[in-house]
């Protein structure tokens, strides 16, 4: 006969339930202390080279065990960078440590100073390179991101087209290379300048080779419009790229290429000359070794008011809303250690950034990463002879040079037309930070 | 007198009397209220609150990160001398158009198709779900390889079986850029039109077709009068629905030309991206929203009014 069920009542099993509860809350305390007392730091790593993203992310795993942090790493292309951030500072569920060249983060107050360790760096491992300070340092002699690399574009050429053309590389000015770039091309196969003519970011190179005619944008404060005053500059200059444009030697599409295509259009050997940072050459040095021996790499033609050689940066950067601000910049400070930054060079496409970089064998080494100290050491801020600021940064984003050629060529507007409608833009946008 | 009076109306029984219960009907319609209002909460935080929160943005002068203050018009008046904004409400009306237009009519003809007993029907009604389905990243991506004029399938076809001599850029010039990109997005969203109004063909009595034949009604005059009658409630709630997800479609732009060539496909939708994200200009990105609505809401309207006067008709 089967005992019948003993079937507990509603109380005791609330009783039990409760006694449970008290009880696995009482062991808490007790069980894993170090876990608990971990701090926590997010940090958002760039992404774009993925050699050089194993290294900068695996340091700070690295980094994570040795000092006992809860480390939680978020791999964030260029690209996604701003629509999260602009997420993540709306709700108010920010990293502490961003990866960017965290400009208009700076400018709008998000960032944490961190003057002390600029200064702690640059007197610990030998100084700056180059045009760092000019670029970390604001007005005020405060700092609120931390360089680790610079980064520019360059004159990347296929020197064996070139010669085969009975020229030798590489070009000194932009004329020449419009030159030896309809002599070296093979249409319809190889054309002989890759660069974009679209609403992307790359496609202002061609507002460096302005401003190498002698045009600048606005005046020595950032603030007023002045390339109204130099129409003769901008006018030669417009003569010059419609010449480019008539010679047929940008591939057809350029009007809407995005920030990739010039990459690949060298890569599948469809161009003689692109300006792009060395990212492209690290590519080519694993995937094809053959392309990457036929390359050679330069600063950019001159033009005729010389030369505007820019570079970018990257940056680390602590947000403001951090709850662990001495272990960010302790991260941060490790993060410049020379050891470190050795191992990572030889992977990467940054440019040293301190002096105490300068010795290591990677420069030596690679033939392309002799042009990266060039640059690193000679190369000017994003936008000279223009202030870097924010008005700058708006019209860079807005392409608004690259938009007046795009007006010339695929619109047919006259180039008084196109040069109004510039001014007129560039205006509005500088006015809205002229107060 | 006047004791008594108070006697009365102290003592009286009203104290005493048994607290009045509300009627049935009111009890069931507070009970009702009461079970409505966590839904209508619910409605108003995620609707009402984003809605007039963007409209207060646009009247603010909101960046990533700052509060922001009310300037007024600013915005609106920044906005609407913008050179790009002119452009970006002839885009607009213009994609939604023609790409409505062209999913509406690809939709029909295709479910007219499968309506009928044809061999591996049930196959040919999944497959064509297939561009539906893809992720739009990853079919926008294909539609620029294959518009690509130097390594792009349609130019290399073309040029192939000799009907053009030199490759085209689809993409970069202002005469067929918009064209391109509408056709793309036509190729990824038509299936949802085939599908809802296959569903409505189905619901229509085959006896209807029957007779019409009998009575030695032609395809056509079948179509026009028994097939698209018994759709318009379908046809209407997909265009209403399809109309504010074309017009405020970003993709196919973002990821086929940026809004380019010299703005020749720049929609709002990427004027907003390009002020709000890459700017972090919030008001001026919710200004350019708020211009847009009324524009929205005239096409919703138009579409329902249209097919309501078609359907009473």
């Amino acid at each position: 006969m089967a005992r019948p069920a003993i079937r507990p009542t509603r109380r005791q099993f609330l009783k039990t339930s409760a006694a449970v509860a008290v009880g696995a809350g009482a062991t808490r305390p007790f069980g894993a202390p170090a876990l608990a007392q971990r701090p926590k730091l997010a940090y958002w790593c760039y992404q774009f080279l993925k050699s050089s993203d194993d290294a900068r992310a695996n340091f700070a795993q690295e980094w994570a065990k040795k000092n006992n942090v809860d480390l939680q790493i978020s791999m964030v292309p260029l690209k996604e960078f701003l629509p999260k951030i602009t997420a993540a500072i709306e709700a108010k569920a920010t990293p502490d440590i961003i990866e960017s060249d965290a400009v208009e983060l700076r400018a709008r107050g998000q960032l944490l100073d961190v003057t002390d360790l600029y200064k702690k760096l640059e007197k610990t491992y030998g100084g700056w390179v180059g045009n760092s300070p000019k670029i970390m340092l604001e007005p005020d002699g405060r700092v609120h991101h931390i360089m680790y690399g610079f980064q520019g574009f360059m004159l990347m050429s296929r020197d064996d087209l070139v010669k085969e053309a009975g020229l030798t590389p590489p070009p000194a000015t932009w004329v020449d290379m419009l030159a030896y770039a309809k002599k070296a091309q093979k249409l319809p196969r190889i054309f002989g300048m890759g660069i974009p003519v679209s609403n992307q970011t790359d496609s202002q190179v061609w507002e460096d080779m302005m401003k190498s005619y002698g045009a600048r944008l606005a005046d020595e404060k950032g603030k007023r419009i002045v390339l109204g005053d130099y129409k003769p500059q901008v006018w030669e200059f417009l003569d010059f790229f419609t010449e480019v444009w008539k010679a047929g030697v940008l591939p057809p599409g350029v009007t809407t290429w995005d920030n990739t295509m010039n990459n690949s259009t060298y890569q599948s050997g469809k161009a003689v000359f692109i300006l792009n940072p060395i990212t492209l050459s690290l590519w080519l040095e694993e995937n094809n070794p053959e392309l990457l021996a036929k390359t050679g790499h330069y600063t950019y033609p001159k033009g005729p008011k010389g030369l505007i050689q820019p570079v970018t940066f990257g940056s680390r950067a602590i947000m403001k809303y951090t709850k662990v601000p001495d272990l960010a910049k302790q991260f941060l400070w490790d993060s410049m250690e020379p050891g470190k930054m050795d191992r990572e060079h030889g992977v990467s496409q940054w440019g040293p950034v301190l002096k105490a970089y300068l010795g290591f064998d990677v420069w030596k080494k690679k033939p392309f990463m002799k042009g990266l100290i060039d640059l690193s050491l000679r190369g000017e801020p994003q936008g000279y002879p223009d202030v870097f600021n924010d008005a700058w940064r708006e019209q860079h984003t807005n392409t608004t040079i690259s938009r007046m050629l795009q007006r010339l060529v695929v619109d047919n507007w006259s180039r008084d037309k196109a040069f109004v409608e510039a001014l007129d833009v560039l205006g509005k946008i500088y006015s809205k930070y002229a107060v | 007198m006047a004791i008594r009076h108070r006697s009365v109306a102290v003592a009286l029984p009203t104290s005493a009397r048994p607290t009045r219960w509300p009627s049935v009907r009111t009890r069931e319609s507070l009970g009702g209220m009461a079970l409505l209002a966590p839904t209508l909460l619910l409605l108003l935080g995620l609707v009402l609150y984003p809605f007039c929160y963007a409209i207060w943005l646009a009247f603010s002068d909101k960046t990533v990160g700052s509060p922001g203050q009310y300037v007024g018009l600013r915005n609106f008046i920044y906005v609407l001398s913008w050179p790009q904004f002119s452009a970006a409400v002839t885009n607009t009306i213009v994609f939604t158009v023609c790409a409505v237009a062209i999913k509406f009519v690809l939709g029909m003809a295709v479910a007219l198709v499968l309506n009928q007993r044809i061999r591996a029907r049930n196959f040919f009604r999944a497959f064509l779900l297939l561009p539906w389905v893809m992720p739009a990243f990853v079919v926008y991506l294909v539609w620029r390889w294959l518009y690509d004029p130097l390594a792009g399938l349609i130019n290399y076809a073309l040029l192939d079986i000799g009907v053009i001599a030199s490759p085209i850029a689809f993409l970069s010039d202002r005469s067929t850029a918009m064209g391109s990109v509408v056709v793309a997005h036509a190729w990824r969203n038509f299936p949802f039109y085939a599908i809802s109004f296959l569903a409505g063909m189905q619901t229509i009595s085959q006896e209807l077709y029957d007779s019409a034949q009998v009575d030695g009604a032609s395809r056509i005059r079948q179509f026009r009068h028994i097939t698209l009658p018994g759709l318009y409630h379908i046809i209407g709630v997909v265009l209403l629905l399809t109309t504010i997800q074309t017009a405020n479609a970003f993709e196919p732009i973002y990821l086929l030309t940026g809004g380019g060539p010299s703005d020749a496909t720049m929609v709002y939708t990427m004027l907003v991206y390009v002020m709000g994200i890459m700017n972090l200009r919030l008001g001026e990105a919710a200004a350019v929203s708020t211009l847009f609505l009324p524009l929205l809401v005239g096409l919703v309207l138009g579409v329902t009014m249209l097919l309501q006067k078609k359907a009473n008709a």
